[in-house]
C-alpha cells in the first residue's frame, strides 16, 4: 500500500468567468518512507497538489488517501513546512515548536524532550526564547521543519520551504534537511522548481507541466544514501539533472 | 526627533551631547512658555477682562484651592474636591470603558472571522454608528434619568465603535497561512479563535482601545455637563454658570491631563502585549 496516493484527480478553479484547469488527471504514489521531490515550472500546479493532500482545499474529482484514509480536512497526520514558514510571530521559537502539542493538550513531559533534541538537530539551540522577527528567513525555516516533526506526523508535506532563501542557505538548509531524513525517515512530498534540489534530496522526482498541470514523467534517483553536498560535484548527479532539464525543455 | 535637530550645519563645529538635550527641551517648551507669557501679560495689562479670561496665575490659585482648599470655606463651593470630581469622572470611564472591551473586542473579532456573524451583527453596527453619541444624550436621560448610568451608557456606546470596528479589522485580516498551519495542526474552531486569530487582531484591538478612550473621556466630560451632577464635567458647567472661570480653565487642564495619562496607560498595557512585535 502506498503512504500516499491521488487517483485521477483534478482541479479547477473559476476565474473570470471560466473554468481554469490546474491539475489534470493526477496519478501519483508515494512509498512509506521515501522522498519524493514534485518538480514544475511556477503554475504548473504543484502547490495546488500539496494543499490538496495536506486537506486546504478539496479537489474537484478524484480520490486522495494517506496510509488508506481518504484526505478530508486537515489534521496532524499530514505535517506541512510552508513556503515563508507561517511561523506564528506572537510565540517564541519554543512555542512555535510545541504548539501542536498544546493544541492537543499533551503533557509537557511528553513533547519536551523531543522538542529540545529537534531545535538541537535543527541547530536552533540557545535561540528558544527569540521571537521569529528576530529570526533570518532559514532559522524560521528550520523553527517550521521542527515543529512539523514534533507532531510525529505520517507524512512531510514541504511546500517550496527553501525556495525564498539566498543560494548559500539553501545549500546549508538542503544538508540539514538531507541528514534529518537520514534520522527521522519520513515519507515527504516536496515541492519545488530547482532541478538540482529535486535530485540532491530525493528518492523519486516527478516532472509537471504548467497549463494544465498534468504529471510529465517519473525519475528515479538511484544516488546512494547517505548523501552531502559533494553530490553536487558528480557525474552521475550531473547525468541525473541533465536528463530532467531534457524533459522539462522537451514539454516546451 | 533627532531628524529635526540634524539640520544644523556640519561646520558648527563639535559636536555637545551635553548641551543638546537641554536645547531639545528648550525649543520645545518655547511656545507654550510664550503662550503663558502673553495670557498672564494680557490679564495684568488689562487687554482682556478678568472675569472673562483669568490670568494663568489666577487660574493656579483657583486650582490649588480646588484642590487641597478646606470644605468649610464657606463661599467656595469646590475648594477641595478636585480629587473627588477626577475620581467621579475616572471612574465612570472606567465602567463605561471597560463594558466597551468586554463587549466590543469579543464581538468584532467574530464579526471579522465568521461571515455569518458580520452578516447578522455588522449592518446594525454601521447603522448605529453615524449616530453622534452627543445626540444619544436625550435618549439616555430618557431611559436612564440624572444619574450615572447614562453616563456610564454614553461612554461605553462611543467606546465600543471603535473598539468593535478595529477588532472586526483585525481578525478578517489574519494571514491565511497561519490559519492553515493552525489547521494542520489540529486547531479546533475554539483554539483558532482563541489562540490564532485573536493574537492576530492584537495590534488593531490595541488601535481600537486607543482611539476608544479618547471618545470615553469626551463621552464622559459631555454626559457630566448634561445629565449627571459630578464629576468635572459637572464641574465645568456648573463653574461656567457662576463665572468661576479660573476653575474652568482648571477644569479644561484637568481633563486634557487624566485623558493623557490614561493614553500612556494604554500604551504601556499595548506594548506589553505587543512586545514581539518590536524586537526587529
Amino acid at each position: 500500500m502506498s503512504a500516499i496516493a491521488l487517483r485521477q484527480v483534478d482541479k479547477t478553479y473559476e476565474g473570470g468567468g471560466r473554468l481554469v484547469t490546474a491539475l489534470d488527471r493526477i496519478d501519483l504514489d508515494v512509498a512509506e518512507g521515501t522522498f519524493t521531490a514534485i518538480l514544475g515550472p511556477s503554475g504548473c500546479g504543484k502547490s495546488t497538489l500539496l494543499n490538496l493532500v495536506a486537506g486546504f482545499e478539496a479537489p474537484s474529482a478524484g480520490a486522495i488517501t494517506v496510509f488508506g484514509q481518504a484526505v478530508r480536512k486537515p489534521g496532524p497526520q499530514r505535517a506541512v513546512v510552508f513556503q515563508e514558514a507561517a511561523l506564528f510571530p506572537w510565540l517564541s521559537v519554543w512555542d512555535n515548536v510545541v504548539f501542536a502539542a498544546t493544541l492537543a493538550g499533551t503533557p509537557k513531559a511528553e513533547y519536551e524532550d523531543l522538542a529540545r533534541e529537534l531545535i538541537t538537530t535543527v541547530g536552533l539551540a540557545g535561540f528558544e526564547r527569540h521571537w521569529p522577527d528576530q529570526l533570518s528567513g532559514g532559522m524560521r525555516q528550520r523553527v517550521g521543519l521542527a515543529r512539523a516533526l514534533l507532531m510525529r506526523p505520517q507524512v512531510l508535506l514541504m511546500d517550496e520551504p527553501f525556495g525564498a532563501l539566498d543560494a548559500q542557505t539553501r545549500l546549508q538548509m538542503q544538508e540539514l534537511l538531507l541528514s534529518v531524513w537520514e534520522r527521522y525517515r519520513k515519507t515527504i512530498i516536496f515541492i519545488t522548481h530547482d532541478i538540482d534540489e529535486a535530485v540532491l534530496l530525493a528518492d523519486t522526482v516527478h516532472v509537471m507541466s504548467a497549463r494544465p498541470g498534468r504529471m510529465q514523467a517519473r525519475i528515479d534517483i538511484d544516488l546512494p544514501r547517505p548523501r552531502s553536498l559533494d553530490l553536487l560535484m558528480q557525474d552521475r548527479f550531473n547525468a541525473l539533472r541533465r536528463e530532467i532539464f531534457g524533459l522539462i525543455r522537451g514539454a516546451h | 526627533m533627532s531628524e529635526l535637530v540634524a539640520t544644523s550645519p556640519r561646520t558648527a563645529g563639535p559636536r555637545l551631547p551635553s548641551a543638546r538635550p537641554a536645547l531639545l527641551v528648550l525649543q520645545m517648551l518655547a511656545v507654550p512658555l510664550a503662550i503663558l507669557l502673553v495670557w498672564e501679560l494680557s490679564g495684568r495689562l488689562g487687554w482682556i477682562a478678568r472675569g472673562i479670561l483669568p490670568s494663568p496665575t489666577a487660574v493656579a490659585q483657583g486650582w490649588w484651592q480646588w484642590a487641597v482648599g478646606h470644605d468649610a470655606m464657606g463661599l467656595n463651593a469646590y475648594s477641595g474636591t478636585w480629587l473627588a470630581n477626577v475620581v467621579f469622572s475616572a471612574q465612570r470611564v472606567g465602567q463605561g470603558y471597560g463594558l466597551a472591551i468586554l463587549v466590543g473586542v469579543p464581538l468584532g473579532v467574530l464579526i471579522g472571522w465568521s461571515p455569518l456573524v458580520a452578516r447578522l451583527v455588522d449592518p446594525t453596527v454601521q447603522a448605529l454608528r453615524p449616530v453622534p453619541i452627543t445626540a444619544w444624550l436625550p435618549f439616555s436621560i430618557a431611559i436612564f434619568g440624572i444619574s450615572a448610568f447614562g453616563a456610564i451608557f454614553l461612554i461605553a456606546l462611543g467606546a465600543f465603535y471603535p473598539i468593535v470596528v478595529n477588532s472586526a479589522h483585525g481578525a478578517r485580516d489574519v494571514n491565511r497561512n497561519l490559519v492553515r498551519a493552525a489547521s494542520m495542526m489540529g486547531a479546533s474552531p475554539l483554539q483558532m479563535l482563541l489562540r490564532v486569530v485573536l493574537p492576530s487582531a492584537l495590534p488593531s484591538i490595541c488601535t481600537g482601545l486607543r482611539i476608544g478612550l479618547g471618545i470615553a473621556w469626551t463621552a464622559v466630560i459631555v454626559a457630566e455637563m448634561i445629565a449627571v451632577k459630578s464629576g468635572l464635567g459637572y464641574v465645568l458647567w456648573d463653574a461656567y454658570y457662576i463665572g468661576r472661570m479660573d476653575v474652568v480653565i482648571a477644569d479644561m487642564v484637568s481633563i486634557g491631563l487624566v485623558g493623557f495619562l490614561s493614553d500612556q496607560l494604554i500604551l504601556l498595557i499595548a506594548a506589553r502585549l505587543l512586545r514581539w512585535k518590536q524586537q526587529r
